[in-house]
């Protein structure tokens, strides 16, 4: 049975490589999930379909109650019939009257469509439900001729397929290549020379599975998958709407960076975002973590309403949660029951009613967007702690000694506690204020809102989640704790599926579940359904374990191959969805600054993870020429010293004016939950990497790195240059043109000494004393080409 | 004009995407985004991006936005009646259960205009005092007093015009006739951006001109006026452009050697987009130096043209930017937001614009050009025939408002010397042929060869488009 399947759905896929469908497919047995409800979801549910408001003649063809029934003497299918079954008839009508979908809709299927319908009836009409809605079970790895290939059980998954479409994977990278790949991965950071060369010279058995549990175990693990998860938090440092305030919301990055780092396992890092705030007796760390949904963007406008606004956040707080946990698009259920998937506008507002109970100052700006906590840093907490005592030890004295003590004593003692008091006070003011969640005590009552109006109230409605998806566990309040308890039971059918795919999505750069926000039926079905499901069961499994889901990930030979694409296979899988190489795309924004930071030395290392936000270098006016009128922070003041070289997670998020260089890498502005991020191409990226700032003192910094290390020796100074950003030595071709292109522009600075000095006093960061400065800008040159070639900006 | 696919469409659209998937490829098909993103979902003829629906009238748009909310009232759309009921209340009929922003709670009077009106053009449009040179143009422009909106205040406003939702996360027009259109210049992006009014009124957000969910490719590049015309095109101190040339030479031959070992063709487009940025590092700066521009532009622009980052300054970009086929080119003027002191405040923004308006669309129609450009002139909103702050007719202000305003469009298949639709004695409402923008959209793109319900992008597992389920071409306002 489960070997059929696959035969089945490998040769739909071939069919669907070849393009068109049709005839190799047409004898085996149709799968209804897989090819018959695409067809009707994007032709039928818009009028035949969940909303209930829109259905035409009363007809439902989402369901396997409506798709069988028998109205006014029509059946829609006749299991076993198709001449019978109204929806042949109706498809392959020639009256423009009957013929369905309807011309007006600008719908039409294809006679290959209307070929698999009436396979599907004539093999009789097996239904089934939506495959991301059924509960995922771990499917028996397969086997394959070649095992050797086979480190671990995705290989298995990915490598039977290859077999089926007689196509053989790439060979395993060279080692430099994996070290760079798994840094950039699991860091986002390059590897050193040293780290590279000592992971060649291991040749264990067990190397790589040990620079894993290395990388794993590095702090900017977390950090770098602080950058993903914030896209879903919409983590920002500004208000967003309007005139787009400052706010102080770092200890939530923090909060998140650390989670990864202590691996905390995903249902209760879940749980701790969704409700940390109503866990019994919630620790500050878990109401840090309940910021997810005090993250959204808010407006201080005047003049605006303070309901519409309520309801727009909760409504945020809505999407928020169904993208990134649920992994499909609820927002169509704001205005109307959902056209393609069944939930409905009162299961919209069932959910908006866990997230509309937040005693927030609506229309205020961050810093007074109550509730608020005070958020100490864990050194805060401590020193917090210590002055606390020293009041108690203070007024613990004077208590104890008073009665004897001279006058002159207890004058000084009650200045000595007044003062700190007084300390204490000051202390407890300065720490980070944070905008957490919290519910009003008695529950609000929640309306649908007619069309997503907030003024037109309709049916009131309790907190609850999806019939199609199961229900709250039994015996909770229903709340936001009793939501994330349901998010997070294990037989939940898209929790984990949605987060595997995730990290799959980080790793390859596409899900497997290409649309990773939806995994509804509008949305890719899986290349590799069975894979996806055995990694979910597995997620489960092992505890929600995200490390041990990446190190099963990126130490399978699937991910050891190389990247090198054949021009036979860049046409057979152009996006690589066979995964018959590995994955070679630009690094992420964040990471194509970190990489560029790293490789100068410029990154900053003296301090461990977190802190507030910074402002590395940015064009001067940038904020004052979109800034409202009068706003205080009009000016982008930009930082100094180490904060100019904190990696690209620690930077300012200004919504409004995101800082550019993120911006031109394809950086959301996180004004809304983000899923995945488009990779672009674009001349723009070109003068960041050639231009910048940043950039361009990264490329003198190297320069004077080099150059200080190996003086006199242009060839051995190469050698380390692209050792430190490429992980290899220059080949032969290469090192010609670099020479060559340093003797050129050499040659300039030599008869433009004035040019060099000011190439040279690019950026804060000091010069190299005693230089030469026609070499060192010659050398400039040649790091910034460095620092721009595609390989240098690209995972291999 | 490639209307129609051929069958080997899908290898067509693969290699075009491999070998121009930059922002400024030159297919007139928005196609790098369909293999990008949404090959599966888009390839049904009926959802084709990039098909031209009609035979265009318009090439390119430059959109003067005016943001804040100009007053209709003071400008396009006279109201005796106002005047003869100043500082009374308005009749609780029109005003009961509609929104205001922030004359929430406060009493609504009647608040007539200081400003007097005369007719002018073949339709007889009344138009204020405060704009004489636009006046001088009621031939060439069509006024619309029924402009509609949904949303009350700038933020969601702005991006309601831009993008046809008050949410941010859509794209906007500019992105939209990117994606569907192309670009129609090797040198410059398709879709560019010029502010003016700087450092007063509402605040801007970048997303105003950003892709939303379409490929970052097709958001707006602003070109600015001080520091680099667009932003890190400038070499860094001390680099010459002989210099940046042989760095990007040796960034080339490097990234071919690589190209050549992994075959991979994405470097292919990463060695494509170097060489467009190195002729836009001489194709911005040349275009946005107007300093060469003979003494008669000045006599039609005037002399504040000579400012950089002036709206005169940049209608006369525009203008640049359109002679070099540039698709969108959307203006953003500050400072309209005049909720009180407005006749100081709107005399100030009348005096940068108005004369610049004219000459930028007498300048294209002696070019050539006015035929095929659209221009666009429209805030977010309008502004309350309510007084706000206080009635006296030297100091009077106005609230936003959404239910009626006025904007004017000339050029491109627009109607010359038209008016369309009509308000209220009392200017609250529209009374005729209202505009909603989700119509003024669907004209725009109309015009520009697309039909508004066939230009669509799937994102998040659902078909959007610029006019969301709405929108009606206006025939009233075409040639």
């Amino acid at each position: 049975m489960k070997s059929g399947r696959r035969e089945i759905l490998a040769a739909a896929l071939l069919a669907s490589l070849a393009l068109p469908t049709g005839a190799a497919a047409a004898d085996a047995a149709v799968d209804f999930d897989r090819e018959i409800r695409p067809i009707l979801s994007d032709n039928c549910f818009a009028c035949h379909g969940p909303d209930e408001n829109k259905r035409k003649a009363g007809r439902r063809l989402d369901t396997r109650e409506g798709i069988f029934a028998t109205k006014d003497g029509v059946t829609a299918v006749v299991p076993g019939q198709s001449d019978a079954s109204a929806l042949i008839q109706r498809a392959i009508s020639h009256d423009p009257d009957e013929v369905m979908p309807p011309p007006k809709s600008g719908k039409q299927l294809t006679p290959a469509q209307i070929e698999r319908l009436r396979h599907w009836i004539d093999q009789g009409a097996d239904w089934q439900g939506h495959w991301a809605f059924e509960r995922p079970v771990r499917p028996a790895t397969p086997a394959v001729s070649d095992a050797a290939r086979v480190r671990n059980p995705i290989d298995a998954f990915v490598l039977e397929r290859l077999e089926k479409e007689k196509l053989a994977p790439q060979a395993e990278a060279e080692a430099r290549t994996l070290i760079r790949r798994l840094s950039l991965d699991l860091r986002g950071l390059p590897p050193t020379p040293v780290e590279v060369e000592s992971f060649i010279a291991d040749s264990d058995a067990g190397a790589h599975g040990a620079l894993v549990d290395r990388l794993l175990a590095s702090p900017h693990y977390g950090e770098r998958m602080a950058q993903m998860w914030l896209d879903l938090a919409r983590f920002a440092d500004s208000d967003g709407y309007h005139d787009d305030t400052p706010r102080s919301m770092w200890r939530f990055r923090d909060y998140v960076i650390n989670a990864f780092n202590a691996n905390k396992p995903f249902d209760q890092f879940t749980v701790e975002q969704i409700a940390g705030d109503l866990l019994p007796d919630a620790t500050v760390e878990q109401r840090i973590a309940s910021a997810f949904h005090r993250n959204g963007p808010t407006s201080s406008e005047g003049g605006a309403d303070a309901n519409e606004y309520a309801a727009k956040y909760a409504v945020d707080r809505v999407n928020t949660t169904s993208t990134t946990w649920l992994g499909v698009t609820l927002q169509c259920a704001e205005c109307h029951d959902h056209k393609y998937d069944p939930f409905t506008t009162r299961e919209y507002y069932q959910l908006f009613a866990f997230f509309n109970q937040v005693p927030e100052n609506v229309l205020e700006r961050a810093i007074q967007g109550a509730p608020l906590m005070a958020a100490p840093t864990p050194e805060q907490e401590a020193q917090l702690g210590e002055l606390t005592g020293r009041v108690a030890a203070l007024e613990q004295h004077l208590k104890a000694h008073m009665p004897e003590a001279p006058a002159a004593a207890a004058v000084e003692l009650n200045k000595q506690l007044a003062a700190a008091n007084q300390a204490r006070q000051e202390f407890a003011k300065s720490l980070p204020q944070l905008r957490v969640m919290a519910d009003v005590p008695e529950p609000r009552p929640t309306h649908i809102l007619v069309r997503g109006d907030y003024r037109s109230l309709g049916e009131q409605v309790s907190p609850g989640v999806p019939a199609s998806l199961g229900k709250l566990p039994d015996g909770l309040k229903p709340n936001r704790l009793a939501l994330a308890r349901w998010l997070t039971r294990p037989q939940h059918p898209l929790t984990a599926r949605v987060m595997v795919n995730r990290l799959w999505q980080m790793i390859f750069g596409v899900g497997l579940v290409k649309t990773s926000e939806e995994f509804g039926s509008q949305g890719e079905r899986p290349r590799h359904p069975e894979l996806l499901d055995w990694l979910a069961v597995e997620f489960v499994e092992s505890g929600w374990n995200v490390k041990h889901m990446l190190k099963l990930i990126v130490t399978s030979a699937t991910y050891r191959q190389s990247s090198k694409i054949s021009p036979g296979l860049l046409e057979l899988d152009p996006e690589n969805r066979l995964l018959a190489r590995g994955s070679r795309f630009r690094l992420p924004a964040e990471t194509v600054r970190d990489n560029a930071l790293a490789v100068s030395g410029l990154l900053d290392r003296t301090r461990a993870v977190g802190g507030p936000s910074v402002k590395p270098y940015q064009p001067g006016d940038l904020w004052r020429e979109f800034s409202y009128g009068d706003s205080a922070d009009k000016t982008y003041v930009r930082d100094k010293g180490a904060d100019l070289y904190r990696r690209s997670v620690y930077t300012f998020w200004k919504r409004s004016i995101l800082y550019p260089s993120y911006a031109i890498f394809d950086a959301p502005n996180r004004e809304v939950c983000t899923a995945r991020r488009p990779v672009t191409n674009t001349p723009l990226q070109a003068y960041v990497l050639l231009n910048d700032e940043s950039f361009v003192e990264a490329a003198r910094v190297l320069a004077q790195k080099v150059s200080a290390e190996h003086p006199e020796d242009f060839s051995k100074q190469l050698h380390r240059a692209f050792h430190l950003a490429l992980a290899r030595p220059p080949s032969a071709a290469e090192a010609a043109t670099m020479e060559n292109l340093y003797h050129e522009t050499l040659a300039v600075y030599r008869r433009q000494s004035e040019a060099a000095a000011k190439l040279l006093a690019v950026g804060d960061s000091p010069p190299l004393a005693g230089a030469d400065p026609a070499s060192l800008a010659a050398w400039t040159c040649v790091a910034n080409a460095i620092l721009n070639f595609d390989e240098t900006v690209t995972k291999e | 004009m490639n209307l129609t696919l051929s069958p080997d469409f899908h290898q067509q659209l693969t290699r075009r995407a491999f070998l121009g998937r930059g922002a400024f490829g030159l297919g007139t098909l928005g196609l790098s985004s369909l293999l990008q993103e949404n090959l599966a979902a888009n390839t049904s003829a009926a959802r084709q991006g990039g098909v031209l629906h009609y035979v265009p009238r318009a090439k390119r748009i430059i959109f003067l936005f005016m943001s804040g909310g100009p007053s209709q009232i003071d400008l396009f759309d006279p109201k005796p009646k106002l005047n003869e009921l100043n500082g009374q209340p308005m009749p609780a009929s029109l005003v009961k259960n509609e929104r205001v922003a922030q004359l929430q709670g406060k009493p609504l009077l009647c608040m007539g205009s200081r400003y007097k009106f005369a007719r002018y053009g073949p339709a007889g449009v009344d138009i204020s005092e405060l704009l004489p040179w636009t006046a001088k143009m009621a031939d060439d422009i069509t006024v619309i007093r029924s402009m509609q909106t949904e949303a009350i205040n700038h933020d969601p406003a702005v991006t309601f015009m831009q993008t046809g939702n008050a949410q941010p996360g859509r794209p906007v027009m500019g992105s939209w006739l990117s994606y569907g259109l192309g670009s129609n210049n090797r040198d410059l992006p398709a879709f560019v951006v010029l502010v003016s009014g700087i450092g007063s009124g509402q605040n801007l957000h970048t997303r105003y001109w950003g892709s939303g969910f379409l490929p970052t490719v097709h958001q707006g590049v602003q070109f600015r006026s001080s520091g680099d015309p667009v932003l890190f095109v400038s070499n860094p101190p001390g680099m010459s452009p002989e210099v940046r040339r042989r760095i990007l030479d040796g960034v080339r031959d490097v990234n071919r050697q690589k190209l050549d070992a992994v075959g991979d063709p994405e470097i292919a487009t990463r060695i494509e987009q170097y060489e467009m940025a190195w002729r836009m590092q001489t194709s911005v700066p040349d275009l946005m130096d107007n300093s060469k521009e003979p003494a008669s532009v000045y006599e039609l622009y005037g002399e504040e043209a000579k400012t950089p980052g002036t709206f005169a300054a940049n209608c006369l970009l525009a203008r640049k930017l359109a002679e070099r086929d540039v698709r969108f080119i959307q203006l953003y003027h500050r400072d309209w937001d005049h909720h009180d002191q407005l006749p100081d405040g709107i005399a100030k923004e009348c005096r940068h614009v108005d004369r610049a308006g004219y000459a930028l669309v007498q300048d294209l129609k002696q070019r050539g050009l006015l035929d095929d450009t659209i221009v666009l002139w429209s805030g977010e909103f309008g502004r309350t025939p309510m007084s706000q702050s206080n009635t006296s007719y030297e100091t009077y202000g106005r609230d936003h408002h959404m239910k009626a305003f006025s904007a004017w469009v000339a050029g491109g298949g627009f109607k010359a010397g038209g008016l369309v639709g009509a308000t209220d004695e009392l200017g609250f409402s529209v009374a005729t042929d209202r505009v909603h923008i989700h119509d003024l959209h669907a004209t725009i793109l109309h015009l520009m060869g697309i039909d508004h319900t066939k230009l669509i992008y799937r994102s998040q597992g659902r078909d959007f488009r610029l006019t969301d389920v709405h929108g009606h071409v206006v025939k009233e306002l075409l040639v």
